[in-house]
């Protein structure tokens, strides 16, 4: 097995398409960062009502833990992006072929893909997290804020963070042997990332004032987009679910379309 | 041979058994059944659409069959316990990244099945793409595109190697060179079985043939018994001004005479010698004569005639 993983890290190494999605990832963490930056800064002088934070929302800790974690909303996306092109470019340019000449045992490729991807997804958290503690610490501390780093709500963001990042890179693979089109795969899973989320939300809006009952956005959450905000987010209110039913939520989803993805990929003619 | 296990010399034997593959609207493959032995190059013949690819694919477990197996050495593909070492393939010329380099291509190989890294390298060296090894493989032509799907097949040294139309894109010097290469690893013991359409290419360079049509097996064989196993054996090809007097003098002998209006006569039924003889005794001036063996072309062509190609 450790060989096969050894095998799909080199494919991805030996091909440009990661660096441009990690030149991607990492513009979008310095756009994220400037703009959260300015936020903190925003809020924590007094400002937060302007932008809906009041309580705890508007605490220093609360908001560096949004600073260190800068840039996740993009970031996940380009690790969903990953994880698909893992599987989508077997079939676009018939590498499949080849792969499963070398290893007729499907399961132990499509299992080797999902570990290759954590690995991925984990370096990818590694990486955003570094840049954000290095970039937020020296922007907290100069502005006086305090870095925050003892506090529990910053670790817990980061840990979280770090487990989005590697669920979502794991999802990737399984919506690849699900549409193996490469277009198609990536198209879709883009759209239904950036604006499915949009929608999901304004037909629950609609559903709640509908149904008179404010409750109903909590069911958001089975949206995989909307799981992982709430994963994310501290708290829990009557509109919005506490943080580890996003977490099983997203995880269901990636076992779901990971078994999914290894039966079909088991019985799929490769031709 | 009390329990299943395989003799050392049936290790690289290939066994098509009832193999069948029922697509939706196509039955591809029809109980088909053939033995491929080590030691030879064995031509897998076709028209297209016969069900070569999609045989050789179902041997190699990419594709799944719907009734009968294959087997290689006695095993199923899967159950191979190093496949690549086992059995080398080259189905289609583009199967590679094209943003990869050739020599990249090989190494995620090497990494999957657990070999050294060196034997992409010796493997790049073997088919003399050497100088191309860190060319993207976009860029390269079809001939290397198949230069690098034999050294893909190279990697693990297998006893059994497996080709889908490798000669295609290749130019006459590439041509030549696969050729003396694969008769090199038939010549070692190793087992090659080669589909094709390339007849005359084909008849250079198999021991034995397999030929298919609509997806059921015609002829199985070496190629000089196959060829022998025609009606329509040997000819004698003679060109003369004066065709009605020879056509005359032969017609008392068990001749069947073929005359083309332009003074070349296709007679069979006869050889030579008598051909020559009849000539001399009624004065018959020749400028002709000549032998014709039917070859691999003129055979398959009547093989599977009627079969058609595109169901």
């Amino acid at each position: 097995m450790s060989n096969l993983v050894r095998s799909e890290l080199l494919k991805i190494r030996t091909t440009s398409t990661w660096w441009w999605l990690a030149i991607g990832a990492f513009l979008s963490i310095a756009l994220a960062f400037a703009f959260n930056a300015w936020l903190a800064s925003e809020t924590l002088t007094g400002g937060g009502e302007e932008f809906g934070y009041t309580g705890d929302a508007a605490s220093a800790p609360a908001q560096a833990a949004n600073l260190y974690t800068s840039g996740q909303y993009l970031g996940l996306m380009f690790v969903m992006l990953i994880g698909i092109l893992m599987v989508t470019n077997e079939f676009f340019h018939q590498t499949a072929t080849t792969t499963f000449l070398a290893t007729p045992r499907r399961t132990s490729v499509i299992v080797s893909k999902l570990i290759a991807a954590s690995l991925l997804g984990f370096a990818f958290w590694l990486v955003t997290t570094v840049i954000d503690l290095a970039a937020g610490a020296a922007f907290l501390s100069l502005n006086d804020f305090g870095t925050q780093l003892g506090e529990w709500e910053v670790h817990r963001a980061l840990l979280l963070n770090l487990m989005a990042y590697a669920i979502w890179t794991v999802l990737g693979v399984g919506i690849g042997t699900l549409v193996t089109n490469q277009l198609g795969a990536v198209i879709t899973a883009s759209v239904l990332y950036l604006i499915g989320t949009q929608v999901v939300g304004l037909l629950f809006l609609l559903l709640a004032n509908l149904m008179d009952n404010m409750a109903v956005l909590k069911w958001q959450v089975i949206w995989p987009a909307a799981a992982s905000q709430v994963m994310i987010t501290p708290g829990e209110n009557e509109m919005l679910p506490v943080w580890w039913v996003g977490a099983l939520v997203l995880v269901g989803y990636a076992v779901v379309s990971g078994v999914v993805g290894v039966l079909i990929t088991r019985r799929r003619d490769i031709s | 041979m009390t329990h299943g296990r395989p003799s050392p010399t049936n290790d690289a034997q290939i066994v098509v058994s009832g193999l069948t593959k029922q697509y939706r609207n196509v039955l591809a493959v029809n109980n088909l059944s053939f033995t491929v032995e080590p030691g030879r190059v064995t031509g897998f013949l076709g028209p297209n659409g016969a069900g070569k690819t999609t045989t050789l694919r179902m041997l190699l477990n990419l594709v799944t069959p719907t009734a009968g197996v294959a087997t290689i050495g006695g095993h199923r593909y899967p159950e191979l316990t190093n496949p690549l070492g086992h059995v080398g393939a080259v189905l289609e010329a583009s199967s590679a990244h094209k943003g990869r380099t050739g020599i990249n291509h090989l190494r995620v190989l090497c990494a999957a099945a657990g070999l050294p890294r060196e034997r992409a390298d010796q493997a790049l060296e073997l088919v003399g793409l050497t100088p191309a090894a860190n060319r993207k493989f976009k860029g390269y032509s079809l001939g290397m595109k198949q230069r690098l799907g034999i050294a893909a097949a190279m990697l693990g040294d297998p006893r059994v190697l497996i080709l889908d139309e490798p000669a295609n894109g290749l130019d006459p010097e590439g041509i030549r060179w696969m050729r003396g290469f694969l008769k090199g690893l038939a010549a070692e013991g190793r087992t090659v079985l080669v589909s094709s359409h390339l007849l005359s290419e084909m008849q250079l360079l198999a021991d034995d043939v397999v030929i298919i049509a609509a997806g059921q097996l015609v002829r199985q064989g070496p190629v000089d018994q196959v060829i022998g196993s025609m009606a329509q054996g040997v000819r004698v090809r003679v060109r003369t001004p004066q065709a009605d007097a020879l056509t005359a003098a032969l017609a008392q002998g068990p001749a069947t005479v073929e005359n083309d209006g332009q003074g070349t006569l296709l007679i069979g039924g006869v050889d030579a010698p008598t051909v020559g003889r009849a000539a001399l005794a009624a004065g018959v001036e020749l400028h002709e004569l000549t032998t014709e063996r039917p070859d691999l072309e003129r055979v398959f062509l009547e093989l599977t005639a009627g079969k058609a190609g595109i169901r």
